[in-house]
């Protein structure tokens, strides 16, 4: 099950203290269902905010946000958001971590214990499941969270640096592993970073936007073999393509000024 | 040793020997547990109730934001005011009788209690909140699975601030009024005042002071080390 999304001028602000400070500046955005999207921007771009809109934790400023065809009203589990800090609930195990959704979707205890077994040990956690997030690593604690989003088999995944926090080795391993459960699954995935080879490595399309407010100034179709892995030449020979894109939009100004004090972070 | 040196300075203040004594005297007839057998049951009883209503009442104010603004400061002022005057209030609306000293004890905690998971609920982290609904929660069981279980360590500080004021507001009770609560403590404290006699009277109080002791270190110490332990509040050297 997937569904396509469909952003249509979509603008966000933030008001602070009566001033307004644009997160998004009009951004369309068109994805197919089935589509693996990955999102790259520098720092502050808005892209969680993208993913915000998208998950329905917010409403656009102006603009509209459908998925399948239906206006966004608020979050559900169809558009699972995999946060960019895991967001495990601290009182409950891994294992009912995983659980939490399947239980608020009325699944049977046992199907559901069954199912959060088969995505904690996908995630490589088997042997610690009965512990608190406390006491997982940092890179543990995202692969909880991620088993937690697959499990409930979502029509939109919305992944926000799911790997930025992991080591090189486990962050190829599930680089190959998001691309097998995507072909199994089906499902649309909208993949947020900031890193341009991780980008080439899992997108379809690699839409780059520029820094605050975050605009889309460019899209690159990846039609290389998959599984692709970060190394490969031809994937870093694309990288550089894209990162190159980057740099000349900053080049040229095309971001605008921003207000406050953390200004363009270069990637 | 501060007792001891008081006692001899103050010819009426039965010395730590003598209360001793009383104590174990207390002991044999079956006085003692008597006193803390009817003290927890009493306390028990109203403190139960005043939780109740006191997380339910700190739960709505503080998911509703308009509540909150109307309620909690009257909230406020209620709790910065000494509970024991409502005494002599519900002495003459209820009667004097255990039922009077009851409410006074229960709605004495539930200021506290109520204000404290207020804070609780308020202090919720907003992401825990969006990874509930995004995981398919919402209203009551979010409420239920998500709000309450995050706001528990929260919740366990205004509980024991609750509990010291009902115990205070229970002793105040007992000194207004003889025997309203039927724990004991205020026939002990209408002798000692008539006989002028101290010794049942201290004996009384290191009862009662015992009875605190444990339950803080029985319930709620345990409780929050628990609560604390589990949610990696503790730090033990573990991986960040
Ligand atoms: N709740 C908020 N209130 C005010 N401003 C906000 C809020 N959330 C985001 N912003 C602002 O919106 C802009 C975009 O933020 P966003 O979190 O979407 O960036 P990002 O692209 O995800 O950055 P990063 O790569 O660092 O995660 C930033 O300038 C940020 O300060
Ligand atoms: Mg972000």
């Amino acid at each position: 099950m997937s569904a396509s999304v469909r952003l249509d001028a979509v603008t966000q602000a933030f008001a602070r203290r009566g001033s307004h400070r644009a997160a998004l500046a009009e951004l369309s955005l068109d994805i197919a269902a089935g589509e693996l999207v990955a999102v790259v921007g520098p720092s502050g771009c808005g892209k969680s905010t993208l993913l915000d809109l998208i998950a329905g934790h917010a409403r656009p400023a102006t603009g509209s946000v459908t998925v399948g065809g239906v206006p966004v009203a608020g979050p559900g589990p169809q558009r699972m958001l995999v946060f960019q800090e895991h967001a495990l609930f601290p009182w409950l195990t891994v294992q009912a971590n995983v659980e939490f959704g399947l239980r608020s979707a009325g699944v049977a205890p046992d199907r559901r214990a069954a199912t959060a077994d088969e995505w904690i040990a996908r995630v490589g956690l088997a042997d610690a499941a009965h512990l608190h997030p406390h006491e997982l690593s940092g890179g543990m604690r995202q692969r909880a969270a991620l088993a937690r989003a697959f499990a409930l088999a979502p029509q939109v995944l919305l992944m926000d640096e799911p790997f930025s926090a992991l080591d090189a080795p486990s962050r190829d391993r599930l680089h190959v592993e998001l691309q097998d459960l995507w072909r199994e699954t089906g499902t649309t995935i909208v993949f947020v970073t900031h890193n341009v080879r991780e980008a080439v490595t899992l997108g379809d399309r690699v839409v780059v936007m520029s820094s605050g407010p975050g605009r889309v100034i460019a899209e690159v179709a990846v039609t290389l073999p998959r599984p692709r892995v970060v190394e490969s030449g031809r994937v870093v020979d694309l990288a550089q393509h894209v990162r190159g894109l980057l740099d000349e939009a900053d080049q040229m100004g095309i971001s605008a000024p921003r207000h406050g004090r953390d200004g363009y972070v270069s990637i | 040793m501060i007792w001891w040196l008081a006692s001899l300075a103050a010819d009426a203040l039965p010395g730590p020997g003598v209360t001793a004594a009383a104590l174990a005297d207390m002991a044999a007839d079956g006085r003692l547990v008597s006193i803390v057998w009817r003290l927890a049951a009493f306390m028990g009883a109203c403190f139960a109730i005043a939780v109740v209503l006191g997380v339910a009442g700190g739960l709505a104010i503080g998911m509703s934001r308009a509540g909150d603004r109307g309620l909690s400061p009257y909230l406020a002022a209620l709790q910065g005011m000494p509970t024991s005057m409502w005494i002599p209030v519900a002495a003459i609306v209820l009667g004097t009788d255990v039922w009077s000293l009851g409410a006074v004890v229960t709605l004495g905690a539930v200021p506290a209690i109520m204000l404290g998971t207020r804070t609780a609920v308020r202090n919720v982290p907003p992401l825990l909140l969006r990874a509930g609904r995004t995981l398919g929660e919402s209203g009551t069981s979010l409420v239920k699975r998500v709000v309450l279980p995050a706001a528990l360590p929260g919740i366990m500080t205004g509980v024991e601030l609750g509990w010291s004021i009902a115990f205070r507001c229970l002793v105040a009770g007992e000194i207004f009024s003889g025997a309203l609560s039927g724990t004991g403590i205020g026939t002990v404290i209408s002798r000692s005042r008539q006989t002028g006699d101290l010794t049942e009277m201290m004996a009384t109080i290191i009862i009662v002071l015992a009875f605190t002791v444990l339950i803080d270190r029985l319930v709620f110490s345990r409780v929050q080390s628990r609560l604390r332990t589990r949610r990696g509040l503790v730090d033990a050297g573990l991986p960040h």
